[in-house]
């Protein structure tokens, strides 16, 4: 199947376009997406500094997994559901672009990283569960977590800097647009808002 | 507030940023999210604590000794590169309405944060046995909760201040 294609269904969608169209909602998802990798990242950190022997050494590391991961999860659905939600308003800009690439690339190997934690560490979690740091190779896993997280973040952030904004589909002429209506330039003058904005190169 | 912004913008740490734009103003801003990570994550965990949803192994001085030390060196971190962001770009942030009602979020979560933390610290056995257990107190965890979420979206905003409407002083300009 052409990517294309798909990219400028996605982009034509009827969601893409109500986003597009409304003032509050790209910031909200976004915001939502701050919060939501916010706790990600929080939580994967406080996993990985267990594994490392940085914190909470004493407690069992089974039961601060089966404490912690089951938010981290569900962060991270509400992460990639806003992240989806934010891609389609501008699919082909964002499939091309180099920092997004190397954000779904880190992503996979952070997936990577952690399934190959889970089918061999994680499975023997028993043996080392008291201990007050895990072996060897769940410290070098857990300082991969931490640096490809980071990454994902600096990554994430890029990627606002080096897209520009989804045209506009509402129309324009008889209608009014509230973002004209709100956004003057410094000399008053309404601005028209196609090539600023959710994630212009000055956003965010 | 604008001239200062003005005047802020002439400085040479700002003007430094400035030309540095490119990648300064990125990297201080994801310093700031991985800050905002760490925050939320401690604020989090304290939080479950309190409703009794996670580390119930744990005493709930135990958990605010393990998360408190990271909250507020996290609080730190994030005032260095907030104030690296605003002497970068200080008219972008200071002449916003989100940027003020930010800053009042970020002063009531950080008082809070500390009034809880000391309490826990002086009256430990008090807290365990009973304070814990109010309604109050966990309605107060829930509220520190979302006041930090508050913060992340009011956060965000700046870059959006224009959905304010006419409360935007940018709209004014």
């Amino acid at each position: 199947m052409d990517v294309s294609a798909v990219l400028d269904w996605l982009e034509g969608s009827r969601l893409a376009s109500t986003i597009r169209d409304s003032l509050l909602i790209f910031p909200l998802l976004e915001s939502i997406h701050v919060i939501g990798l916010a706790l990600v990242f929080g939580t994967i950190a406080i996993i990985d500094l267990r594994l490392l022997g940085a914190a909470s050494r004493e407690r069992p590391f089974k039961r601060m997994a089966s404490d912690v991961l089951k938010w981290t999860w569900a962060a991270f659905a509400l992460t990639a559901a806003t992240g989806s939600l934010m891609f389609i308003t501008n699919a082909g800009v964002y499939y091309h672009n180099f920092y997004f690439r190397t954000k779904m690339l880190l992503l996979v190997l952070a997936g990577i990283n952690m399934l190959s934690f889970e089918l061999t560490l994680g499975r023997a979690a028993h043996k080392w569960d008291k201990a007050p740091s895990a072996p060897a190779a769940g410290k070098a896993v857990a300082v991969l977590s931490l640096a490809i997280w980071i990454s994902v973040i600096f990554a994430g952030r890029l990627i606002g800097f080096t897209t520009s904004r989804a045209k506009q589909t509402a129309p324009t002429g008889t209608d009014v647009n509230l973002e004209d209506l709100f956004q003057g330039d410094s000399t008053g003058t309404p601005t028209k808002t196609n090539s600023s904005q959710p994630g212009s190169g000055r956003l965010p | 507030m604008k001239r200062f912004a003005d005047w802020l913008s002439t400085t040479f740490l700002s003007v430094f940023i400035q030309n540095h734009n490119s990648w300064a103003i990125p990297t201080i801003q994801s310093i700031h999210i991985v800050g905002i990570a760490i925050v939320m994550g401690s604020v989090f965990m304290i939080s479950l604590r309190v409703l009794g949803w996670a580390s119930t192994d744990q005493t709930l001085s135990q958990t605010t000794s393990r998360f408190g030390p990271w909250l507020s060196g996290s609080l730190w971190l994030m005032l260095v590169t907030g104030v690296l962001m605003v002497v970068g770009e200080p008219v972008r942030e200071l002449v916003t309405f989100s940027f003020w009602l930010k800053m009042s979020m970020v002063a009531l979560g950080t008082v809070i944060s500390a009034i809880f933390q000391k309490s826990v610290r002086k009256r430990e056995h008090e807290w365990e046995q009973e304070l814990i257990h109010r309604g109050g107190v966990k309605c107060l965890a829930v509220l520190t909760f979302f006041i930090w979420a508050c913060v992340i979206v009011l956060g965000r905003l700046i870059a959006y201040d224009h959905v304010w409407g006419s409360w935007s002083p940018a709209t004014k300009a």
